[in-house]
């Protein structure tokens, strides 16, 4: 067991760091180069401030149209996407680890209030499990990957509060949370995921479109 | 009468025996500092003799001293001082320093060794 968790602590999560870090920058740039091929108007139309003021529209519950329409999905969304970004980065235990690896830390929730984040996300996913399986037009939208990608989204948050919980066999589901936690943030830049750092620039194009062009709004 | 005074004489003994077997050197049963004021996870459970005589250990090893260039000093040890009193990182709302010497000294040294706990929940268990 010592072998495999040293792997996957180690080299693994390099690997894992390597290809989410790097894949962003590849999407980014690739991206960047192809529409300056093919869409130059995307670098034309590009207005920061009409950008933001879509981005800022879409971001919050209720400031778009869209959003008041699904009210639930929206409070969902929104509850779910700031706790899978603070609960890991601000959890104790990752950040003790980063401390012995790298001698840097920072300030950590207490782990109560990251607790109640974990299971906000948990909430979440059997949310969105229950909406794609049951809601017509979202049904028909969804593939067997859109089902394996929100289990992978699932896995390290069930994982971690598996083994916080230290319920039966949290040696083992130690080592699994880490490597669901490595698969993720692999295959993020790759898979719609990537919306993590793409909406940004999806959004940002139509508001500037919108906005700078169509004198309109995009919200 | 006689039979009280016995018992009651036998029973101090034995609970100072025990007051004084929990106290002394050796029989450490968790890894504690009185830096952790409000410790997030459960000690971690430690038989200091039975763990140190399984993994060989010299008691400099962890007790070590250094001197002011940082070189280990050998043949020196600081059994008498609290890890705190040179890796505790003052000022800091958290001990952080600590947690990291510790978990450097102990889990640095399972992993290296393949032998012993690494997982959070191996050393922080939980009272069952």
């Amino acid at each position: 067991m010592h072998a495999i968790y040293n792997f996957v602590s180690g080299p693994l999560a390099w690997v894992a760091f390597i290809l989410f870090f790097g894949g962003i920058l590849y999407q980014l740039i690739s991206r960047a180069i192809m529409a300056k091929k093919k869409d130059a108007f995307i670098y034309e139309y590009w207005s920061f401030y009409h950008a933001f003021r879509s981005i800022l529209h879409w971001i919050f519950p209720f400031a778009s149209t869209n959003s008041r329409n699904r009210p639930v999905l929206s409070v969902v969304t929104f509850i779910f996407h700031i706790c899978i970004f603070v609960a890991p980065i601000f959890l104790f235990a990752h950040i003790t680890l980063i401390n012995e690896a790298f001698n840097v830390s920072w300030w950590f929730l207490p782990d109560g209030v990251a607790d109640i984040m974990t299971l906000l996300v948990i909430g979440a996913c059997i949310f969105f499990l229950i909406r794609r399986l049951t809601q017509p037009d979202v049904k028909f939208l969804s593939n067997a990957w859109d089902y394996v990608l929100l289990a992978l989204v699932a896995a390290p948050f069930v994982t971690g509060y598996w083994a916080y919980h230290q319920w039966p066999g949290n040696q083992l589901v130690t080592i699994l949370h880490m490597l669901s936690a490595e698969i993720l943030l692999a295959i993020i830049p790759f898979t719609k995921l990537n919306h993590m750092f793409l909406f940004f620039f999806t959004r940002g194009y139509m508001g500037s479109e919108f906005g700078a062009v169509r004198f309109a709004r995009d919200w | 009468m006689r039979k009280n005074i016995l018992f009651i004489g036998v029973l101090l003994g034995v609970l100072s025996l025990a007051a004084f077997s929990a106290y002394s050197q050796e029989d450490i049963e968790f890894v504690e500092d009185s830096a952790f004021t409000d410790n997030m996870r459960p000690l971690p459970a430690f038989k200091h003799d039975e763990h140190n005589e399984m993994a060989g250990l010299e008691c400099n090893e962890c007790h070590h001293v250094y001197d002011d260039d940082g070189n280990l000093v050998e043949d020196e040890s600081s059994e008498d001082q609290e890890c705190s009193e040179c890796h505790g990182a003052e000022g800091d709302e958290y001990p952080m320093e600590l947690v990291r010497r510790y978990h450097l000294n102990c889990r640095g040294c399972h992993l290296s060794e393949k032998a012993g706990p690494v997982a959070c929940g191996e050393c922080h268990a939980k009272a069952p």
